[in-house]
């Protein structure tokens, strides 16, 4: 039995700990957003926040997150609303969609420690999130976007 | 907008007030509201019927018009597009509209008919239907308006969801319409003759770059694709994957380990007779059943499976393009495709010359994000399907006829899809849930891991081709396009699609028929007079992987080597290749393109988005650095009966010391009639472009001893978001009957770099992915 703390809330699963963290989001807690790719971390798409750091959570095992503070998708903004996700819709960046839970989440995660990232900032940042209908420049332009917007609130 | 009289219809038309005449009577003598009889239609408190003029869509009495979408959504946003088409013609304010995506089951089909969504098809398939349907109904919403408002018809408009009278002032919404009336009618195929559609000056929602209906859902991750489907008691299935794409059999199963895993059921064998096998649609497989993924995925490591492997299916892609070349030398079995005058004697003057090449490309797979998976459900005798498919009106007979369950116990219930790009066309692993729910009687949910997914590749043909050209002082007179591939096996899957060889732009009876996705875009619009496309099958290829259908399919490898080869010619002809391009683009005779509304005005609709582009890049004009230059392709994909007229110019820097291609910009200039969705075609352009420019540097798929290679992103390397060329991307809208957008951009970006890549080196290039090696070898003979 292990005790995840995950969007605010607390979670407690039977899972072998070596279970990766994706699958029991998805599979046993229903929280779908956070999507499968790849299984060796090469993708991005199942990215989520670990105690507000971007990670893999198929990567991740269950049994080393306990305590931690987990955020998927589902609750990065309670009203949907994080200025990453608003500039995802205002650029309208998704085609597919599959692996904009991922890019969102790594973005948010980036401009919480850089508001205002160059391109290359970007790049680094997002180079190991894939999208493969390719929609990787509305993704630098939303990134910018969002960024404005989080600098004109702070000041 | 319309003004014409429309005759009295048989339509029935009856006010909910008129046939309540109790109701009002209730009414005046009671304060106290009376009971509502909720069974009595004629109750104001029971919400009128909808008005369903048709099957596409739905009209409500609250205002909401829901437009049903039968097409897969793929990240094209279909439904939108669909959606724009059905208001702009029935008059509705945008905010009125949703849009939905209905099961598909033996009735549904029977009325919507073929499902099928590839092809960069939807929109040209549906724009004149979907038009008229829209617009009868408008008529009829518009003569139940007037009689409302005691208007004349023709006085009336309808626009924005309001029926208004424009002599006297006075407008009834559809809502208060819906609400008032009962319309009882279906839009028969009559109305659709005469009704009057609007000219594009009109348009108030067509061309208008509305938000697409399903992105917000993809920003909070509540959008369900296929492997998000879940239903209770479901189990989960996990695949074994075999040594041999095609062609190892399953001798037997050893789980005694997996037993050991908690959440562990049973493994499934499946080994399937020769008839099933037949177009590599399935593959024998075990299947590991357990009650979670995770536990699926340990027992299926710990299960010992014996194989008999077939040495006919363990060829190599070495072997293949061997076997090409030797194809190529023996010249047996040519199927003509495409003959234009007559090439055989067009180099009968001794003053002509002959140039030939011989162009290579690589398999290419789809690698959609979201893998492969489906959730059946087999329950009363009835199979339910929870999965993404681009055809899923052919579900039901599929695996019908596979799993013996009548056609019409089958319902195909549609997810969205985390990418497709054709791979979700192939019913194997829907096939193979449906058996397991048979087998254990409970709901089996099959995901496919990465590695399984792309173990089942079905990715795009290797291809080896070899074009040809007569040359007569400075025009080329002839010109052959030979090309070696795989076909997708449609001779077996639905000859239906075949077509009869075409002769001077005529389909002539012959005793054999060709696979045309295994040859589009070979078919180009160029006014040579003499030419030949010969199409060489490689059956050793189909033996030992399905190659099917990738994004603009058989275009990536045909326009490649054409738009190439039309660069060879130029510079043999000492003729600059756009001006070249264009002395050959003047749409006559075949290349008119009058055979269907999207390809009016052919060849020079092609010579037009050139002039564009070449305007747009200052080409001829503007001064490039050492090791800079532009290259330039066109196409007019998908196909020549919806040709999307598009060109593309490549700025590239090659860096001459360690051959470091650097793809600084392509311009791109479409033509697709009319833009029903500007921003929407723009972002599958970008996304078009990108494939193509990932499909032209990086990516590779090869097969060793019969069995995919590449199983992950580690060793099958695509685009990223870093090294991005910028994009300048112009949409020519005249107003001609829509082709399609999907797919065609991809094609037309290798052959763009390719030809930069020359013109800035001398280095030319023929196999695809272009290889840096390639390129610094050349550089090194160049400078020496």
């Amino acid at each position: 039995m292990a005790k995840l703390k995950i969007n605010g809330k607390s979670y407690f699963v039977g899972n072998e700990p070596d279970t990766p963290l994706l699958w029991v989001l998805r599979e046993d807690l229903k929280l779908t957003g956070t999507k499968f790719g790849c299984g060796g971390g090469y993708c991005g798409a199942c990215t989520v926040h670990i105690n507000g750091e971007a990670m893999r959570s198929c990567r991740i095992r269950v049994g080393d997150v306990e305590n931690a503070i987990i955020t998927t998708i589902e609750g990065l903004d309670a009203a949907s609303n994080h200025p990453v996700q608003k500039a995802w819709l205002d650029l309208q960046v998704p085609q597919c969609g599959y692996c904009q839970s991922g890019q969102i989440m790594q973005a948010a995660a980036l401009l919480s420690e850089n508001n205002d990232p160059t391109d290359e900032d970007i790049e680094i940042s997002m180079r190991g999130n894939l999208c493969r209908c390719m929609t990787y420049h509305r993704i630098k332009n939303a990134i910018k976007k969002a960024g404005k917007t989080i600098r004109a609130r702070s000041v | 907008m319309s003004k014409n009289k429309v005759s009295r219809r048989t339509f029935l038309i009856s006010s909910l007030a008129g046939m309540s005449s109790l109701v009002f009577a209730d009414k005046l003598f009671a304060e106290t509201k009376a009971a509502v009889d909720l069974l009595n239609p004629s109750s104001p408190l029971v919400l009128p019927p909808n008005f369903a003029p048709s099957v596409w869509f739905t009209m409500e009495s609250n205002g909401r018009t829901t437009v049903h979408i039968f097409r897969c959504e793929m990240g094209q946003h279909v439904g939108t597009s669909l959606a724009q088409i059905v208001a702009e013609e029935l008059g509705l304010r945008w905010d009125d509209v949703t849009i939905d995506y209905p099961q598909m089951d033996h009735e549904t089909i029977s009325k919507y008919g073929l499902q099928l969504t590839g092809g960069s098809m939807s929109v040209t398939q549906e724009f004149d239907k979907l038009s008229k349907v829209a617009a009868s109904a408008r008529e009829i919403i518009l003569e139940s308006g007037a009689d409302l408002l005691g208007a004349d018809i023709t006085d009336c408009v309808a626009e924005e969801s309001v029926i208004t009278d424009t002599l006297m002032g006075e407008s009834i919404s559809y809502s208060e319409i819906l609400s008032e009336t009962v319309i009882d009618y279906q839009v028969t195929e009559d109305d659709l003759k005469n009704i009057q559609l609007k000219n594009k000056e009109e348009y108030k929602i067509i061309g208008k770059s509305v938000s697409a209906l399903d992105i917000p859902e993809k920003v909070n991750g509540s959008a369900r694709y296929a492997i998000d489907a879940q239903v209770p008691n479901m189990l989960y299935a996990k695949m074994i994957t075999p040594p041999r794409r095609l062609g190892a059999k399953i001798v037997s199963i050893d789980d005694t380990r997996a037993k050991k895993v908690k959440g562990y059921k049973q493994t499934i064998p499946f080994n399937f007779p020769e008839e099933a096998m037949a177009f590599g649609a399935v593959t024998h497989v075990p299947l590991v059943i357990a009650s979670n993924y995770p536990a699926a995925m340990r027992a299926a490591k710990l299960i010992d499976v014996v194989w008999d492997i077939d040495q006919t299916s363990s060829a190599s892609s070495s072997d293949f393009e061997k076997e090409a070349e030797a194809i190529l030398t023996n010249k047996k079995d040519a199927k003509v495709f495409w003959k234009v005058g007559d090439y055989e004697s067009c180099d009968d003057d001794p003053s002509c010359i002959k140039i030939q090449q011989k162009y290579k490309t690589s398999m290419i797979a789809h690698v959609a994000l979201e893998p492969l998976s489906a959730l059946a459900n087999f329950v009363d005798g009835y199979l339910h399907i929870y999965a993404g498919f681009q055809v899923g009106s052919y579900l039901p007979f599929a695996i019908g006829q596979s799993t013996g369950i009548p056609a019409d116990k089958i319902i195909f219930h549609p997810h969205l899809v985390g990418g497709s790009f054709g791979n979700r066309a192939e019913v194997g692993t829907i096939l193979l849930a449906s058996l397991a729910t048979m087998t254990v009687n409970k709901p089996i949910k099959l995901i496919l891991t990465r590695e399984d997914d792309m173990t089942f590749a079905h990715p795009r043909t290797p291809t080896v081709q070899k074009l040809e050209a007569v040359l007569k002082k400075d025009r080329c007179v002839g010109y052959q396009h030979n090309i070696v591939s795989a076909t997708m096996q449609f001779d077996k899957m639905m000859p239906a699609f075949l077509v009869d060889p075409i002769v001077d732009g005529v389909p002539k009876k012959s005793d054999y028929k060709i696979e045309t996705y295994t040859v589009a875009g070979s078919d180009n619009w160029y006014d040579i007079k003499n030419q030949t496309v010969k199409y060489y099958r490689q059956t050793s290829i189909e033996e030992t992987i399905p190659v099917r259908n990738v994004r603009s399919v058989s275009n990536n490898y045909t326009v490649f080597a054409t738009e190439t080869f039309i660069d060879e010619i130029s510079q043999q002809l000492k003729i600059d290749p756009l001006e070249f391009r264009l002395s050959y683009l003047s749409g006559i005779g075949i290349n008119a393109g009058s055979n269907t509304p999207s390809s009016f005005g052919g060849g020079k609709r092609l010579a037009n988005v050139l002039r564009i582009a070449s305007g747009l890049v200052n080409y001829g004009i503007a001064k490039m650095p050492q090791g800079e230059a532009l290259g330039v392709a066109v196409t007019g994909a998908e196909n020549r009966f919806n040709p999307c007229f598009l060109a593309c110019i490549a700025h590239v820097k090659v860096d001459f010391d360690s051959a470091a291609i650097t793809v600084k910009k392509l311009t791109c200039v479409l033509d697709a009639g009319v833009a029903v969705n500007p921003d929407g075609i723009k972002a599958q352009v970008e996304g078009s472009l990108l494939w193509g420019l990932s499909n032209a540097l990086l990516e590779k798929m090869t097969l060793e001893e019969g069995a995919v290679a590449e199983r992950n992103f580690d060793s099958y390397k695509w685009q990223n978001i870093t090294k991005l060329p910028d994009l300048d991307i112009h949409i020519v809208e005249n107003g001609v009957y829509p082709s399609g957008v999907g797919e065609p951009a991809t094609c037309v970006v290798a052959p763009a770099i390719g030809n930069a890549i020359y013109n800035a080196t001398s280095v030319r290039l023929r196999s695809l992915p272009f290889s840096r090696e390639e390129l610094f070898e050349g550089l090194e003979k160049v400078s020496t």
